[in-house]
């Protein structure tokens, strides 16, 4: 994969989207140790930009669960993809504000093969009252967990119980590669 | 039995459960990369030590700041564990630590005591620092 080129491409967008007042942004690979630096970080913003106490605890899981989506699922890898500890990939993330409400954006390559499967279950998730989030909360919790998932299930779900408003996404196309797309995820917290 | 003995590292626990003692906790924060790794053992460790306790009165603190997704899941199996422990004759208290103003984390050890009516759960507010 041509990774500078596609993170050209989708770090434009990305930023002209972060154009708020931008309380937290990183591009570039994400590990699980990357990720624990950037909680001490995004804990220590959220505090000193005045974010209230039950919103920096859903703004901060909202990240964990966005920031090791793209340590598990980007398809841009530097590990092997069958490695499922130890992992380093790709993609970025931006904590914002506008208008009193606390944007968090993610967003990573992955094949184009699974963007509709993706696509079904967010669609899902935006139709869904909290009551019914909460719901398949507690069932997925006592279910086994899905094919292909290295969590429970459960991060989608996670995010979309914490924020205000429906998750928003969308996958752009990338040019030259048509086996992949670069998908962006939104929370409104 | 060996304690078992795992340190804080930024993204997960202490572990500290001495059998011996009948002594279990779990403290810290807890968003290891792959939660099913880290809680594998752990929970493999618990299984053997509660298959071998008879009519013995278990104390469990867990003491989470945050927990991730994942191992939302794996503290789920902890408790599954622990409440066939009590239908197999012990007694378990547990003290299920949380900040007061932490909603999600009380709202799910609500949950947890619902479905696993045979534990003593005690939930344990702690003023925010």
């Amino acid at each position: 994969m041509n990774t500078p080129r596609i993170m050209k491409d989708f770090s434009t967008s990305f930023e002209i989207a972060c154009q708020q007042r931008v309380i937290f942004y990183y591009v570039g690979y994400f590990s699980q140790n990357v990720v624990a630096a950037m909680a001490d970080a995004v804990r220590l913003q959220l505090e000193m930009s005045g974010v209230n106490g039950p919103t920096r605890r859903k703004l901060f899981s909202s990240f964990i669960e966005m920031a090791q989506n793209i340590i598990h699922y980007s398809a841009d890898s530097l590990t092997p993809g069958d490695q499922d500890n130890h992992e380093m990939r790709h993609g970025s993330v931006c904590i914002s504000e506008k208008e009193g409400q606390y944007l968090l954006q993610c967003a990573n390559p992955i094949d184009a093969t699974v963007a509709e499967d993706l696509r079904e279950r967010l669609q899902s998730l935006r139709s869904m009252t909290l009551e019914e989030i909460k719901q398949a909360c507690r069932e997925s919790l006592r279910a086994e967990t899905p094919e292909g998932s290295k969590g429970a299930g459960l991060g989608f779900l996670t995010m979309a119980r914490d924020s205000s408003e429906p998750l928003e996404f969308d996958f752009q196309p990338l040019q030259d590669h048509p086996e992949t797309v670069v998908f962006n995820l939104k929370a409104t917290i | 039995m060996e304690t078992l003995y795992i340190a804080a590292t930024p993204s997960s626990p202490e572990v500290n459960f001495d059998f011996g003692q009948h002594q279990l906790s779990i403290r810290g924060e807890s968003y290891p990369e792959n939660a099913a790794a880290f809680y594998g053992d752990i929970i493999k460790r618990l299984r053997e030590y509660l298959a071998n306790c008879t009519k013995t009165r278990i104390n469990v603190d867990i003491s989470l700041a945050y927990f991730n997704s994942s191992s939302t899941k794996m503290l789920f199996n902890i408790f599954e564990a622990l409440n066939s422990a009590v239908d197999a004759g012990n007694e378990v208290i547990l003290n299920w630590y949380h900040y007061e103003e932490d909603d999600t984390i009380l709202e799910f050890g609500q949950e947890l005591h619902v479905d696993f009516p045979e534990i003593s759960f005690f939930d344990r507010p702690v003023k925010t620092a």
